[in-house]
Protein backbone atom coordinates (compact mmCIF):
# COMPACT_ATOMS: atom_id res chain seq x y z
CA UNK A 1 0.00 0.00 0.00
CA UNK A 2 2.85 2.35 0.93
CA UNK A 3 4.33 1.82 -2.50
CA UNK A 4 1.02 2.66 -4.26
CA UNK A 5 0.57 5.84 -2.23
CA UNK A 6 4.11 7.01 -2.95
CA UNK A 7 3.88 6.19 -6.65
CA UNK A 8 0.53 8.00 -6.91
CA UNK A 9 1.94 10.99 -5.05
CA UNK A 10 4.96 11.09 -7.37
CA UNK A 11 2.70 10.91 -10.43
CA UNK A 12 0.58 13.79 -9.07
CA UNK A 13 3.69 15.89 -8.35
CA UNK A 14 5.24 15.26 -11.76
CA UNK A 15 1.85 15.82 -13.41
CA UNK A 16 1.42 19.15 -11.64
CA UNK A 17 4.88 20.32 -12.64
CA UNK A 18 4.23 19.34 -16.27
CA UNK A 19 0.84 21.10 -16.10
CA UNK A 20 2.56 24.29 -14.92
CA UNK A 21 4.97 24.09 -17.85
CA UNK A 22 2.02 23.59 -20.25
CA UNK A 23 0.08 26.40 -18.58
CA UNK A 24 2.98 28.78 -18.98
CA UNK A 25 3.13 28.00 -22.71
CA UNK A 26 -0.43 29.19 -23.19
CA UNK A 27 -0.85 32.78 -24.18
CA UNK A 28 -2.22 34.28 -20.98
CA UNK A 29 -5.80 35.31 -21.55
CA UNK A 30 -5.68 34.11 -25.12
CA UNK A 31 -8.75 36.09 -26.04
CA UNK A 32 -7.27 39.44 -25.25
CA UNK A 33 -7.09 40.94 -28.70
CA UNK A 34 -3.55 41.54 -29.83
CA UNK A 35 -2.45 44.90 -31.08
CA UNK A 36 -2.02 45.59 -34.71
CA UNK A 37 1.60 46.54 -33.97
CA UNK A 38 2.20 43.13 -32.49
CA UNK A 39 0.48 41.41 -35.35
CA UNK A 40 2.77 43.06 -37.83
CA UNK A 41 5.64 41.12 -36.35
CA UNK A 42 4.18 38.07 -38.00
CA UNK A 43 4.94 38.42 -41.67
CA UNK A 44 2.26 37.21 -44.08
CA UNK A 45 4.72 34.56 -45.17
CA UNK A 46 4.57 33.04 -41.68
CA UNK A 47 1.91 30.77 -43.08
CA UNK A 48 1.44 30.43 -46.80
CA UNK A 49 -1.87 32.05 -47.64
CA UNK A 50 -4.47 29.94 -49.35
CA UNK A 51 -7.12 31.92 -51.20
CA UNK A 52 -10.77 31.23 -50.49
CA UNK A 53 -13.11 31.73 -53.44
CA UNK A 54 -16.86 32.08 -53.51
CA UNK A 55 -18.81 30.49 -56.32
CA UNK A 56 -19.37 33.73 -58.12
CA UNK A 57 -16.18 35.53 -57.20
CA UNK A 58 -12.91 35.67 -59.04
CA UNK A 59 -11.12 37.52 -56.27
CA UNK A 60 -9.84 35.39 -53.41
CA UNK A 61 -9.31 36.24 -49.79
CA UNK A 62 -7.56 34.81 -46.76
CA UNK A 63 -8.15 35.20 -43.04
CA UNK A 64 -4.93 33.43 -42.12
CA UNK A 65 -2.37 34.98 -39.74
CA UNK A 66 -5.18 36.93 -38.06
CA UNK A 67 -5.50 39.40 -40.93
CA UNK A 68 -7.54 39.87 -44.04
CA UNK A 69 -5.67 39.68 -47.33
CA UNK A 70 -7.06 39.56 -50.85
CA UNK A 71 -5.59 38.33 -54.09
CA UNK A 72 -6.48 39.10 -57.71
CA UNK A 73 -3.99 36.66 -59.22
CA UNK A 74 -4.80 33.35 -57.60
CA UNK A 75 -2.51 33.82 -54.61
CA UNK A 76 0.69 35.05 -56.29
CA UNK A 77 0.44 38.48 -54.72
CA UNK A 78 -1.66 39.63 -51.78
CA UNK A 79 -3.10 42.94 -50.69
CA UNK A 80 -3.57 43.59 -46.99
CA UNK A 81 -7.04 44.90 -46.07
CA UNK A 82 -6.93 47.41 -43.20
CA UNK A 83 -9.78 45.88 -41.25
CA UNK A 84 -9.58 44.11 -37.89
CA UNK A 85 -10.68 40.49 -38.25
CA UNK A 86 -12.69 40.66 -35.02
CA UNK A 87 -14.74 43.55 -36.39
CA UNK A 88 -15.75 41.51 -39.43
CA UNK A 89 -17.45 39.03 -37.13
CA UNK A 90 -18.53 41.52 -34.48
CA UNK A 91 -22.11 41.60 -33.25
CA UNK A 92 -24.46 38.70 -33.08
CA UNK A 93 -22.75 36.07 -35.19
CA UNK A 94 -22.25 32.48 -34.15
CA UNK A 95 -21.12 30.96 -37.42
CA UNK A 96 -17.71 29.83 -38.51
CA UNK A 97 -14.97 32.44 -38.58
CA UNK A 98 -12.80 30.70 -41.13
CA UNK A 99 -14.77 32.34 -43.92
CA UNK A 100 -16.31 35.79 -44.20
CA UNK A 101 -20.00 36.20 -43.40
CA UNK A 102 -22.07 35.69 -46.53
CA UNK A 103 -23.20 38.96 -48.18
CA UNK A 104 -21.04 41.07 -45.84
CA UNK A 105 -18.50 41.76 -48.56
CA UNK A 106 -18.05 42.41 -52.25
CA UNK A 107 -15.13 40.99 -54.17
CA UNK A 108 -14.89 41.94 -57.81
CA UNK A 109 -12.19 43.24 -60.11
CA UNK A 110 -13.55 46.80 -59.90
CA UNK A 111 -14.73 46.93 -56.33
CA UNK A 112 -13.81 45.24 -53.08
CA UNK A 113 -15.76 46.19 -49.99
CA UNK A 114 -16.18 44.85 -46.46
CA UNK A 115 -19.05 45.72 -44.17
CA UNK A 116 -18.43 45.48 -40.44
CA UNK A 117 -19.20 46.87 -37.02
CA UNK A 118 -16.73 48.78 -34.91
CA UNK A 119 -17.08 50.10 -31.38
CA UNK A 120 -16.99 53.89 -31.30
CA UNK A 121 -16.89 54.15 -27.57
CA UNK A 122 -18.00 52.23 -24.57
CA UNK A 123 -21.63 52.53 -25.47
CA UNK A 124 -21.95 52.74 -29.23
CA UNK A 125 -20.99 51.05 -32.42
CA UNK A 126 -20.65 52.30 -35.92
CA UNK A 127 -21.20 50.35 -39.10
CA UNK A 128 -18.42 50.87 -41.59
CA UNK A 129 -17.81 49.91 -45.20
CA UNK A 130 -14.14 49.71 -46.06
CA UNK A 131 -13.72 49.67 -49.81
CA UNK A 132 -11.25 49.99 -52.63
CA UNK A 133 -11.78 50.68 -56.32
CA UNK A 134 -8.17 50.05 -57.35
CA UNK A 135 -7.70 46.44 -56.30
CA UNK A 136 -6.55 47.23 -52.80
CA UNK A 137 -3.93 49.90 -53.53
CA UNK A 138 -5.89 52.56 -51.69
CA UNK A 139 -8.69 52.11 -49.18
CA UNK A 140 -11.50 54.30 -47.96
CA UNK A 141 -13.75 53.94 -44.93
CA UNK A 142 -17.36 55.01 -45.34
CA UNK A 143 -19.51 55.30 -42.24
CA UNK A 144 -22.86 53.75 -43.05
CA UNK A 145 -24.21 54.77 -39.65
CA UNK A 146 -22.34 56.10 -36.64
CA UNK A 147 -24.80 54.87 -34.02
CA UNK A 148 -26.00 51.32 -34.07
CA UNK A 149 -26.76 48.65 -31.49
CA UNK A 150 -25.35 45.11 -31.67
CA UNK A 151 -25.58 44.13 -35.33
CA UNK A 152 -27.08 40.77 -36.43
CA UNK A 153 -28.07 40.57 -40.10
CA UNK A 154 -25.75 42.35 -42.56
CA UNK A 155 -25.75 42.63 -46.30
CA UNK A 156 -24.06 44.92 -48.79
CA UNK A 157 -24.48 44.95 -52.57
CA UNK A 158 -24.09 47.28 -55.51
CA UNK A 159 -26.34 47.24 -58.56
CA UNK A 160 -24.37 49.79 -60.57
CA UNK A 161 -21.09 51.65 -60.22
CA UNK A 162 -22.89 54.28 -58.19
CA UNK A 163 -25.97 52.70 -56.60
CA UNK A 164 -25.64 50.30 -53.71
CA UNK A 165 -27.42 49.29 -50.55
CA UNK A 166 -26.68 48.05 -47.05
CA UNK A 167 -29.27 46.18 -44.99
CA UNK A 168 -28.55 45.62 -41.31
CA UNK A 169 -30.49 44.59 -38.27
CA UNK A 170 -29.69 44.76 -34.60
CA UNK A 171 -30.81 45.15 -31.00
CA UNK A 172 -32.43 41.74 -31.16
CA UNK A 173 -34.45 40.60 -28.16
CA UNK A 174 -35.76 37.07 -28.66
CA UNK A 175 -37.72 37.35 -31.93
CA UNK A 176 -37.85 41.14 -32.28
CA UNK A 177 -35.26 43.52 -33.67
CA UNK A 178 -34.77 46.71 -35.62
CA UNK A 179 -33.83 46.52 -39.29
CA UNK A 180 -32.52 49.39 -41.38
CA UNK A 181 -31.78 50.02 -45.03
CA UNK A 182 -29.12 52.45 -46.26
CA UNK A 183 -28.51 53.43 -49.85
CA UNK A 184 -25.73 55.19 -51.67
CA UNK A 185 -25.82 57.00 -55.00
CA UNK A 186 -22.11 57.84 -55.16
CA UNK A 187 -20.40 54.48 -55.18
CA UNK A 188 -20.35 54.00 -51.41
CA UNK A 189 -18.90 57.26 -50.14
CA UNK A 190 -22.10 58.62 -48.61
CA UNK A 191 -24.94 56.60 -47.16
CA UNK A 192 -28.48 57.65 -46.39
CA UNK A 193 -31.00 55.69 -44.40
CA UNK A 194 -34.32 55.01 -46.12
CA UNK A 195 -37.57 55.08 -44.24
CA UNK A 196 -38.17 52.02 -42.12
CA UNK A 197 -40.70 49.31 -42.83
CA UNK A 198 -41.82 49.34 -39.19
CA UNK A 199 -41.60 45.55 -38.93
CA UNK A 200 -39.81 44.20 -35.86
CA UNK A 201 -39.73 40.51 -36.77
CA UNK A 202 -36.29 39.12 -37.54
CA UNK A 203 -35.18 39.91 -41.06
CA UNK A 204 -34.14 36.96 -43.20
CA UNK A 205 -33.05 38.73 -46.39
CA UNK A 206 -33.44 41.91 -48.37
CA UNK A 207 -32.24 43.70 -51.44
CA UNK A 208 -32.96 45.96 -54.36
CA UNK A 209 -33.46 44.93 -57.95
CA UNK A 210 -33.20 48.46 -59.29
CA UNK A 211 -32.81 51.92 -57.76
CA UNK A 212 -36.51 52.15 -56.96
CA UNK A 213 -37.58 48.61 -56.21
CA UNK A 214 -36.44 46.85 -53.09
CA UNK A 215 -37.61 44.04 -50.84
CA UNK A 216 -37.31 43.02 -47.20
CA UNK A 217 -38.20 39.48 -46.16
CA UNK A 218 -38.98 38.75 -42.52
CA UNK A 219 -39.30 35.66 -40.37
CA UNK A 220 -36.45 33.37 -39.42
CA UNK A 221 -37.82 31.70 -36.28
CA UNK A 222 -40.73 29.36 -37.00
CA UNK A 223 -42.36 31.48 -39.71
CA UNK A 224 -45.76 30.31 -40.89
CA UNK A 225 -46.14 32.51 -43.93
CA UNK A 226 -43.90 34.68 -46.06
CA UNK A 227 -43.75 38.28 -44.97
CA UNK A 228 -42.31 40.31 -47.80
CA UNK A 229 -42.21 44.08 -47.86
CA UNK A 230 -41.68 46.03 -51.03
CA UNK A 231 -40.72 49.58 -51.91
CA UNK A 232 -41.19 51.06 -55.34
CA UNK A 233 -39.83 54.50 -54.53
CA UNK A 234 -36.29 53.86 -53.37
CA UNK A 235 -37.21 53.16 -49.76
CA UNK A 236 -39.52 56.07 -49.03
CA UNK A 237 -42.46 53.81 -48.39
CA UNK A 238 -42.61 50.13 -47.63
CA UNK A 239 -45.77 48.10 -48.02
CA UNK A 240 -46.42 44.45 -47.42
CA UNK A 241 -46.53 42.45 -50.61
CA UNK A 242 -49.40 40.02 -51.01
CA UNK A 243 -48.13 36.52 -51.56
CA UNK A 244 -50.96 34.31 -52.67
CA UNK A 245 -49.89 30.97 -51.22
CA UNK A 246 -52.31 28.24 -52.33
CA UNK A 247 -54.21 26.54 -49.49
CA UNK A 248 -52.30 23.27 -49.86
CA UNK A 249 -48.97 25.07 -49.40
CA UNK A 250 -49.97 27.00 -46.27
CA UNK A 251 -47.32 26.71 -43.58
CA UNK A 252 -45.09 24.92 -46.09
CA UNK A 253 -43.67 27.74 -48.16
CA UNK A 254 -42.94 30.27 -45.46
CA UNK A 255 -39.79 32.32 -46.06
CA UNK A 256 -39.47 34.58 -49.08
CA UNK A 257 -36.09 34.83 -50.77
CA UNK A 258 -34.93 37.78 -52.84
CA UNK A 259 -36.95 38.30 -55.99
CA UNK A 260 -35.17 38.40 -59.34
CA UNK A 261 -36.12 39.85 -62.71
CA UNK A 262 -37.05 37.32 -65.34
CA UNK A 263 -38.22 38.58 -68.72
CA UNK A 264 -41.12 40.98 -68.17
CA UNK A 265 -41.95 39.92 -64.63
CA UNK A 266 -40.38 39.22 -61.26
CA UNK A 267 -39.78 35.78 -59.82
CA UNK A 268 -39.79 34.99 -56.12
CA UNK A 269 -38.76 31.72 -54.54
CA UNK A 270 -40.33 30.94 -51.19
CA UNK A 271 -38.51 28.29 -49.19
CA UNK A 272 -39.64 26.09 -46.33
CA UNK A 273 -37.84 27.93 -43.53
CA UNK A 274 -35.43 26.27 -41.10
CA UNK A 275 -37.73 23.39 -40.17
CA UNK A 276 -39.42 22.57 -43.50
CA UNK A 277 -39.68 18.90 -44.40
CA UNK A 278 -42.16 18.92 -47.27
CA UNK A 279 -40.70 16.54 -49.88
CA UNK A 280 -37.61 16.34 -47.73
CA UNK A 281 -37.33 20.11 -47.67
CA UNK A 282 -36.01 19.96 -51.22
CA UNK A 283 -38.63 22.02 -53.03
CA UNK A 284 -39.40 25.71 -53.04
CA UNK A 285 -42.43 27.56 -54.27
CA UNK A 286 -42.00 29.72 -57.35
CA UNK A 287 -44.15 32.86 -57.42
CA UNK A 288 -44.51 35.42 -60.14
CA UNK A 289 -45.34 39.11 -59.91
CA UNK A 290 -46.49 41.20 -62.83
CA UNK A 291 -46.90 44.43 -60.85
CA UNK A 292 -43.27 44.88 -59.84
CA UNK A 293 -43.51 42.99 -56.57
CA UNK A 294 -46.77 44.04 -54.97
CA UNK A 295 -48.67 40.81 -55.52
CA UNK A 296 -47.33 37.37 -56.10
CA UNK A 297 -49.12 34.42 -57.68
CA UNK A 298 -48.00 30.85 -57.26
CA UNK A 299 -46.50 29.34 -60.39
CA UNK A 300 -45.04 25.93 -59.51
CA UNK A 301 -42.89 23.88 -57.20
CA UNK A 302 -39.25 23.80 -58.12
CA UNK A 303 -36.66 21.37 -56.91
CA UNK A 304 -33.43 22.55 -55.39
CA UNK A 305 -30.33 20.61 -54.51
CA UNK A 306 -29.58 19.66 -50.91
CA UNK A 307 -27.26 22.53 -50.21
CA UNK A 308 -29.73 25.16 -51.22
CA UNK A 309 -32.73 23.58 -49.57
CA UNK A 310 -34.49 25.09 -46.75
CA UNK B 1 -2.26 7.07 20.41
CA UNK B 2 -5.38 4.95 20.83
CA UNK B 3 -6.58 2.62 18.11
CA UNK B 4 -9.64 4.84 17.61
CA UNK B 5 -7.54 7.97 17.18
CA UNK B 6 -5.29 6.10 14.82
CA UNK B 7 -8.28 5.07 12.70
CA UNK B 8 -9.56 8.63 12.62
CA UNK B 9 -6.20 9.93 11.44
CA UNK B 10 -6.09 7.29 8.74
CA UNK B 11 -9.57 8.32 7.52
CA UNK B 12 -8.51 11.97 7.41
CA UNK B 13 -5.33 10.90 5.64
CA UNK B 14 -7.28 9.04 2.95
CA UNK B 15 -9.70 11.95 2.58
CA UNK B 16 -6.84 14.39 2.04
CA UNK B 17 -5.14 11.99 -0.33
CA UNK B 18 -8.25 11.56 -2.49
CA UNK B 19 -8.93 15.28 -2.32
CA UNK B 20 -5.44 15.86 -3.73
CA UNK B 21 -6.14 13.41 -6.54
CA UNK B 22 -9.44 15.22 -7.17
CA UNK B 23 -7.64 18.56 -7.46
CA UNK B 24 -5.08 16.95 -9.75
CA UNK B 25 -7.79 15.75 -12.13
CA UNK B 26 -9.48 19.14 -11.91
CA UNK B 27 -6.27 20.77 -13.18
CA UNK B 28 -5.84 18.18 -15.92
CA UNK B 29 -9.47 18.67 -16.96
CA UNK B 30 -8.96 22.42 -16.94
CA UNK B 31 -5.93 22.20 -19.22
CA UNK B 32 -7.99 20.08 -21.59
CA UNK B 33 -11.01 22.37 -21.77
CA UNK B 34 -8.82 25.44 -21.88
CA UNK B 35 -7.03 24.04 -24.91
CA UNK B 36 -10.25 22.88 -26.53
CA UNK B 37 -12.77 25.62 -25.73
CA UNK B 38 -10.61 28.55 -24.57
CA UNK B 39 -12.38 28.42 -21.22
CA UNK B 40 -10.33 30.05 -18.51
CA UNK B 41 -10.40 30.16 -14.75
CA UNK B 42 -12.31 33.23 -13.73
CA UNK B 43 -9.13 34.45 -12.10
CA UNK B 44 -5.81 33.26 -13.53
CA UNK B 45 -4.42 32.94 -10.01
CA UNK B 46 -6.81 30.07 -9.28
CA UNK B 47 -4.57 27.70 -11.23
CA UNK B 48 -1.66 28.23 -8.86
CA UNK B 49 -3.84 28.30 -5.76
CA UNK B 50 -5.32 24.90 -6.66
CA UNK B 51 -1.80 23.57 -7.23
CA UNK B 52 -0.78 24.71 -3.77
CA UNK B 53 -3.91 23.24 -2.12
CA UNK B 54 -3.41 20.00 -4.03
CA UNK B 55 0.18 19.60 -2.83
CA UNK B 56 -0.74 20.51 0.75
CA UNK B 57 -3.50 17.87 0.78
CA UNK B 58 -1.18 15.35 -0.78
CA UNK B 59 1.65 15.90 1.68
CA UNK B 60 -0.64 15.94 4.74
CA UNK B 61 -2.37 12.81 3.44
CA UNK B 62 0.99 11.05 3.15
CA UNK B 63 2.03 12.18 6.61
CA UNK B 64 -1.23 10.82 8.09
CA UNK B 65 -1.20 7.57 6.14
CA UNK B 66 2.44 6.57 6.26
CA UNK B 67 4.96 6.35 9.03
CA UNK B 68 7.95 8.24 7.72
CA UNK B 69 11.43 8.60 9.10
CA UNK B 70 12.65 12.06 10.01
CA UNK B 71 14.78 12.14 6.86
CA UNK B 72 11.74 11.40 4.66
CA UNK B 73 9.60 13.93 6.50
CA UNK B 74 12.24 16.58 5.84
CA UNK B 75 12.41 15.64 2.19
CA UNK B 76 8.61 15.85 1.77
CA UNK B 77 8.51 19.19 3.62
CA UNK B 78 11.30 20.61 1.44
CA UNK B 79 9.58 19.54 -1.78
CA UNK B 80 6.29 21.01 -0.60
CA UNK B 81 7.85 24.33 0.44
CA UNK B 82 9.78 24.57 -2.81
CA UNK B 83 6.62 23.84 -4.79
CA UNK B 84 4.60 26.42 -2.88
CA UNK B 85 7.29 29.08 -3.38
CA UNK B 86 7.47 28.30 -7.09
CA UNK B 87 3.68 28.59 -7.50
CA UNK B 88 3.52 31.77 -5.44
CA UNK B 89 6.23 33.40 -7.55
CA UNK B 90 4.49 32.38 -10.78
CA UNK B 91 1.19 33.67 -9.38
CA UNK B 92 2.68 37.10 -8.66
CA UNK B 93 4.50 37.30 -12.01
CA UNK B 94 1.35 36.16 -13.88
CA UNK B 95 -0.77 38.73 -12.13
CA UNK B 96 1.65 41.50 -13.00
CA UNK B 97 1.23 40.65 -16.68
CA UNK B 98 -2.52 40.02 -16.64
CA UNK B 99 -4.21 41.89 -13.86
CA UNK B 100 -7.27 40.03 -12.59
CA UNK B 101 -10.20 41.96 -11.20
CA UNK B 102 -12.69 39.63 -9.59
CA UNK B 103 -15.70 40.49 -7.49
CA UNK B 104 -18.35 38.21 -6.05
CA UNK B 105 -21.95 39.38 -5.74
CA UNK B 106 -23.30 39.94 -2.21
CA UNK B 107 -25.44 36.78 -2.51
CA UNK B 108 -22.44 34.77 -3.80
CA UNK B 109 -24.32 33.80 -6.97
CA UNK B 110 -22.44 35.80 -9.60
CA UNK B 111 -18.84 36.70 -10.24
CA UNK B 112 -17.70 39.73 -12.15
CA UNK B 113 -14.34 39.19 -13.78
CA UNK B 114 -12.12 41.49 -15.79
CA UNK B 115 -8.66 40.62 -17.01
CA UNK B 116 -6.39 43.42 -18.05
CA UNK B 117 -3.24 43.06 -20.10
CA UNK B 118 -0.98 45.44 -18.19
CA UNK B 119 1.36 45.88 -21.16
CA UNK B 120 -1.27 46.97 -23.68
CA UNK B 121 -3.82 48.37 -21.22
CA UNK B 122 -6.59 46.33 -22.84
CA UNK B 123 -9.19 44.82 -20.54
CA UNK B 124 -11.65 42.04 -21.26
CA UNK B 125 -14.91 41.42 -19.43
CA UNK B 126 -15.54 37.75 -18.65
CA UNK B 127 -18.80 36.00 -18.04
CA UNK B 128 -18.54 33.19 -15.54
CA UNK B 129 -19.84 29.65 -15.95
CA UNK B 130 -20.00 26.90 -13.35
CA UNK B 131 -18.52 29.05 -10.60
CA UNK B 132 -14.83 29.26 -11.34
CA UNK B 133 -14.75 29.04 -15.14
CA UNK B 134 -15.24 31.94 -17.51
CA UNK B 135 -15.35 32.88 -21.16
CA UNK B 136 -14.41 36.29 -22.56
CA UNK B 137 -17.50 38.37 -23.38
CA UNK B 138 -16.24 41.70 -24.63
CA UNK B 139 -13.26 43.99 -24.64
CA UNK B 140 -13.70 47.25 -22.77
CA UNK B 141 -13.44 49.94 -25.44
CA UNK B 142 -10.86 52.07 -23.68
CA UNK B 143 -7.36 51.10 -22.73
CA UNK B 144 -7.15 51.49 -19.01
CA UNK B 145 -4.46 52.48 -16.58
CA UNK B 146 -5.27 49.44 -14.48
CA UNK B 147 -7.38 51.09 -11.83
CA UNK B 148 -10.84 49.53 -11.46
CA UNK B 149 -13.52 50.05 -8.86
CA UNK B 150 -16.31 47.52 -8.55
CA UNK B 151 -19.56 48.18 -6.72
CA UNK B 152 -22.54 45.83 -6.61
CA UNK B 153 -25.68 47.98 -6.74
CA UNK B 154 -27.84 44.87 -6.38
CA UNK B 155 -27.15 41.15 -6.26
CA UNK B 156 -27.27 41.12 -10.05
CA UNK B 157 -25.85 44.51 -11.02
CA UNK B 158 -22.13 45.23 -10.81
CA UNK B 159 -20.75 48.61 -11.83
CA UNK B 160 -17.13 48.80 -12.87
CA UNK B 161 -15.78 52.33 -12.82
CA UNK B 162 -12.43 52.74 -14.50
CA UNK B 163 -10.11 55.38 -15.80
CA UNK B 164 -8.92 55.27 -19.38
CA UNK B 165 -5.34 56.10 -20.26
CA UNK B 166 -6.53 59.55 -21.39
CA UNK B 167 -7.83 60.09 -17.82
CA UNK B 168 -11.50 59.98 -18.80
CA UNK B 169 -13.84 58.06 -16.50
CA UNK B 170 -16.03 55.26 -17.81
CA UNK B 171 -18.49 52.84 -16.35
CA UNK B 172 -19.22 49.34 -17.48
CA UNK B 173 -22.08 47.35 -16.00
CA UNK B 174 -22.29 43.60 -15.65
CA UNK B 175 -25.93 42.56 -15.37
CA UNK B 176 -26.96 39.08 -14.35
CA UNK B 177 -30.73 39.25 -13.98
CA UNK B 178 -34.00 40.86 -14.92
CA UNK B 179 -36.95 42.50 -13.23
CA UNK B 180 -39.61 41.57 -15.77
CA UNK B 181 -39.57 37.78 -15.68
CA UNK B 182 -36.97 37.60 -18.45
CA UNK B 183 -39.51 37.36 -21.24
CA UNK B 184 -39.42 40.78 -22.77
CA UNK B 185 -37.07 43.64 -23.28
CA UNK B 186 -37.90 46.93 -21.64
CA UNK B 187 -36.27 50.31 -21.35
CA UNK B 188 -35.03 51.19 -17.90
CA UNK B 189 -35.42 54.92 -18.58
CA UNK B 190 -39.06 54.46 -19.52
CA UNK B 191 -39.77 52.20 -16.55
CA UNK B 192 -38.55 54.83 -14.08
CA UNK B 193 -40.58 57.72 -15.53
CA UNK B 194 -41.40 60.15 -12.74
CA UNK B 195 -39.68 61.85 -9.84
CA UNK B 196 -37.45 59.95 -7.43
CA UNK B 197 -36.16 61.17 -4.11
CA UNK B 198 -33.25 60.14 -1.94
CA UNK B 199 -31.07 61.73 0.68
CA UNK B 200 -29.91 65.09 -0.81
CA UNK B 201 -30.54 63.76 -4.27
CA UNK B 202 -33.44 63.92 -6.68
CA UNK B 203 -33.90 62.31 -10.06
CA UNK B 204 -36.50 63.05 -12.69
CA UNK B 205 -37.05 60.82 -15.69
CA UNK B 206 -39.20 62.49 -18.33
CA UNK B 207 -39.81 62.06 -22.05
CA UNK B 208 -37.01 64.61 -22.65
CA UNK B 209 -34.37 62.78 -20.67
CA UNK B 210 -33.14 62.35 -17.13
CA UNK B 211 -32.01 65.01 -14.72
CA UNK B 212 -30.13 64.39 -11.50
CA UNK B 213 -30.05 67.05 -8.79
CA UNK B 214 -27.58 66.63 -5.97
CA UNK B 215 -26.98 69.31 -3.34
CA UNK B 216 -28.83 71.86 -5.48
CA UNK B 217 -26.78 71.16 -8.63
CA UNK B 218 -28.70 69.74 -11.56
CA UNK B 219 -27.25 67.74 -14.43
CA UNK B 220 -29.51 66.97 -17.37
CA UNK B 221 -29.01 64.19 -19.88
CA UNK B 222 -30.85 63.69 -23.18
CA UNK B 223 -31.85 60.19 -24.18
CA UNK B 224 -28.97 60.30 -26.69
CA UNK B 225 -26.57 60.45 -23.74
CA UNK B 226 -28.13 57.50 -21.96
CA UNK B 227 -26.98 53.97 -22.57
CA UNK B 228 -28.66 50.83 -21.31
CA UNK B 229 -26.90 47.69 -20.08
CA UNK B 230 -28.98 44.51 -20.07
CA UNK B 231 -32.40 45.33 -18.67
CA UNK B 232 -31.23 46.48 -15.27
CA UNK B 233 -29.17 49.62 -15.57
CA UNK B 234 -28.37 52.72 -17.56
CA UNK B 235 -25.34 54.96 -17.69
CA UNK B 236 -25.74 58.71 -18.12
CA UNK B 237 -22.87 60.09 -20.16
CA UNK B 238 -21.52 63.51 -21.03
CA UNK B 239 -18.70 64.30 -23.44
CA UNK B 240 -18.05 60.60 -23.85
CA UNK B 241 -17.52 60.12 -20.13
CA UNK B 242 -19.77 58.34 -17.67
CA UNK B 243 -21.43 60.57 -15.07
CA UNK B 244 -23.99 58.42 -13.28
CA UNK B 245 -25.26 54.86 -13.24
CA UNK B 246 -28.91 54.18 -12.44
CA UNK B 247 -29.99 50.66 -11.64
CA UNK B 248 -33.22 48.95 -10.66
CA UNK B 249 -33.13 47.57 -7.13
CA UNK B 250 -34.19 44.01 -6.38
CA UNK B 251 -37.57 45.14 -5.09
CA UNK B 252 -38.35 46.98 -8.33
CA UNK B 253 -41.09 45.30 -10.35
CA UNK B 254 -41.79 45.92 -14.01
CA UNK B 255 -45.41 46.52 -14.80
CA UNK B 256 -45.39 47.83 -18.35
CA UNK B 257 -48.97 46.88 -19.01
CA UNK B 258 -50.57 49.32 -16.60
CA UNK B 259 -50.25 52.91 -15.58
CA UNK B 260 -49.63 52.10 -11.95
CA UNK B 261 -46.64 53.87 -10.40
CA UNK B 262 -43.44 51.86 -10.15
CA UNK B 263 -42.95 49.83 -7.02
CA UNK B 264 -39.55 49.41 -5.44
CA UNK B 265 -36.49 51.60 -5.43
CA UNK B 266 -33.63 52.53 -7.72
CA UNK B 267 -29.95 53.09 -7.03
CA UNK B 268 -27.97 56.02 -8.35
CA UNK B 269 -24.20 55.84 -8.35
CA UNK B 270 -21.81 58.59 -9.39
CA UNK B 271 -18.95 57.81 -11.74
CA UNK B 272 -15.83 58.68 -9.81
CA UNK B 273 -12.66 56.88 -8.84
CA UNK B 274 -13.01 58.24 -5.30
CA UNK B 275 -14.63 56.12 -2.65
CA UNK B 276 -18.39 56.65 -2.87
CA UNK B 277 -21.62 54.87 -2.05
CA UNK B 278 -24.75 54.52 -4.17
CA UNK B 279 -27.88 56.48 -3.24
CA UNK B 280 -31.16 54.64 -2.90
CA UNK B 281 -34.11 56.60 -4.27
CA UNK B 282 -37.81 55.99 -3.86
CA UNK B 283 -40.65 57.01 -6.12
CA UNK B 284 -42.14 60.41 -5.34
CA UNK B 285 -44.75 60.64 -8.04
CA UNK B 286 -45.22 61.66 -11.63
CA UNK B 287 -43.11 64.69 -12.46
Amino acid sequence: MKKIILITASVVMVGLIISIIIYLQYPQSSSLPTNREEQQDISPEAEKLQPIYDDDHTVGYSLQNKELNITFDKGKTWQYVPVEIDNLFAGEYNGNKQELIKNSYILSENRVAFLYMEKTNEYENKVVLTYSHDQGKTWKDAIVTDRYPMIRFRKVAFLTEEFGYVIISGDRVVAQEASNVYITYDGGENWKETNQSGVTRLISDGGFIDEQTGFLSYGTINPDEPELYVTQDGGNTWTQAFTNVPENYHEIFVTAEMPVKEEAHLVLLVNQGPNGDYKGGKVKGKFISKDNGKTWEFSKEIEVDDQEAG
Amino acid sequence: MTKRQDKRIKIIGWLLFFLAIGFFFLQMGYLFIHQRFQVEYIDNRIFYIINIICVLCLSLGILFLLTLTKKWKLAVASIVILFIIMNSVLLVIGNSKIKNVTSISPDFKHVLAIKQNTKTGEAVYYRNYYGILALPKETLPYKTDGEFKVEWLANDVAVVTYKATDKTIHQFIGTYGDRGGGLSYYYVGAEIQGAWQGENIELISSPDGISVTQNGRTETFDWDQIVQFGTLAIVLTENNQAKWTISLNEDFTIDSSSATPPSGGISVYRATMDENKPFVLIYEGAN
